[in-house]
């Protein structure tokens, strides 16, 4: 089992090496908790029941002047523990992003791209700035992990963050995986037509607003109807938590709760993500 | 009567674990040097508590389940929505309940030096949110 999205902003092994990052987490981010060892982070995993989990850096220099953890600090992390799989972020507003993200996926051995069109504040459907980060990414064969919807972080803008925007780019880049998270709440259903219509569009459950996971997820799903993840969409949702906006075990049990058949829940906490991660004969 | 305070961390390993800190306890009221007088051990946490009962497998697995059928994790909770201060989902309403239920404290005498308890008396750091980082203390108020 994978959880496909979480922020490693409370490990306080990454904070005794950067002085910087605590105002980043805070500023930026906007999460006021104290930091935790890397035990703890790697305990909230194995308690939603997860093995590993993807672990996201976000670079935000254009926007905000500083990154939410760099692309180096995840590939210390994964020297640190197993339980991580580590993905990149570049900033499409940066010069260069598309080589840097090559240079980084490549050195530090990262599988995916994360990308937070709100709080990095680009527009999904540049041509100029953010096409080529695209295009590096479906060069390099690895998922980009892409923030829709409600943006809790306090200098997120959600207008950015319209699923329907990356239709430009799900046209110009179809051999590009494509991750939506949140289910893009509150634009579900603008996130669901595009999965259904895109092959390569995939859906991660971390649905945060207000309630409960287990009461956000039933919310969303029981709008578009749950039969339609087995029926059309069974190979494009991948559990994520977005810990530590909230933990990885509320989700997970979320997930859980809502009644999916076994062949489907499975898909949706580990084979979707390994085959989109391509970990197939790992220990995943 | 002299005061001091012994803080002291505890990495949690799951949801919901009742551990036993009562040699630990003991051994920070030895090691402060307190002769006669108390000592209050407190958790810093509010979905953690701290509580007393005999140390038996069964008992904690009683009390737990007690906990769970008070507060349950399905009721509709006011606590139940994004906390802005902290920048999370605050959706911990059972475990905030399960701690009230219990409490924050508790407090021994101490006699020559030693802590001074029931022979079927455990002290238990209870966890109710993990698994977590979490700090608890105890203040000895002795001559």
């Amino acid at each position: 089992m994978i959880d496909f999205h979480t922020h490693p902003v409370q490990v306080a092994d990454l904070f005794d090496d950067d002085p910087t990052l605590t105002r980043a987490v805070q500023d930026v981010f906007g999460l006021w908790m104290s930091p935790q060892p890397l035990r703890t982070y790697e305990l909230h995993i194995e308690e939603a029941g997860a093995d590993k989990a993807v672990a996201v850096p976000l670079d935000c220099t254009t926007a905000h002047g500083m990154t939410v953890v760099s692309n180096a600090q995840i590939a210390r992390l994964m020297e640190l523990t197993d339980r991580v799989i580590g993905f990149a972020s570049v900033d499409p507003g940066q010069e260069g992003a598309a080589d840097t993200l090559k240079r980084d996926v490549r050195e530090y051995g990262l599988r995916g791209l994360k990308l937070d069109p709100a709080l990095q504040q680009f527009d999904v459907a540049d041509a100029d700035r953010a096409f080529p980060v695209y295009q590096a990414a479906a060069e390099l064969g690895i998922p980009l992990l892409i923030d829709c919807g409600l943006s809790w972080a306090p200098k997120g803008r959600a207008e950015l963050a319209r699923p329907l925007a990356l239709e430009p780019a799900i046209h110009a880049f179809p051999e590009l995986q494509i991750v939506i998270s949140h289910f893009a709440w509150p634009w579900v259903d603008e996130a669901v037509a595009l999965a259904l219509k895109h092959r390569n569009v995939h859906l991660e459950t971390s649905i945060l607003n207000s309630g409960t996971p287990p009461e956000s997820l039933r919310l969303a799903l029981d709008r578009i109807g749950i039969d339609l993840l087995d029926r059309s969409l069974h190979a494009q949702v991948v559990f994520g938590s977005d810990y530590p906006r909230v933990d990885p075990k509320r989700v997970a049990d979320g997930v859980r709760g809502l009644g999916l058949r076994p062949a489907l829940e499975r898909k949706v906490f580990n084979d979707n993500a390994v085959r989109l991660l391509r970990l197939e004969g790992t220990a995943a | 009567m002299r005061s001091q305070i012994i803080r002291f961390g505890i990495q949690t390993t799951g949801d919901t674990k009742m551990i036993d800190i009562t040699e630990r306890v003991r051994q920070m009221v030895r090691d402060s040097g307190a002769q006669n007088g108390q000592a209050l051990v407190m958790t810093l946490h509010t979905t953690t508590a701290i509580t007393v009962n005999e140390g038996l497998p069964d008992l904690e697995d009683d009390i737990v389940e007690m906990l769970q059928e008070l507060a349950p994790a399905d009721r509709n909770y006011r606590h139940a929505r994004f906390l802005h201060s902290d920048g999370q989902m605050a959706v911990n309403a059972p475990s905030h309940l399960r701690g009230a239920l219990l409490g924050f404290q508790c407090a021994f005498p101490i006699e020559d030096g030693e802590l001074v308890m029931g022979g079927r008396q455990t002290i238990y750091f209870v966890e109710l949110d993990g698994p977590l980082y979490r700090e608890a203390l105890v203040q000895v108020m002795a001559t």
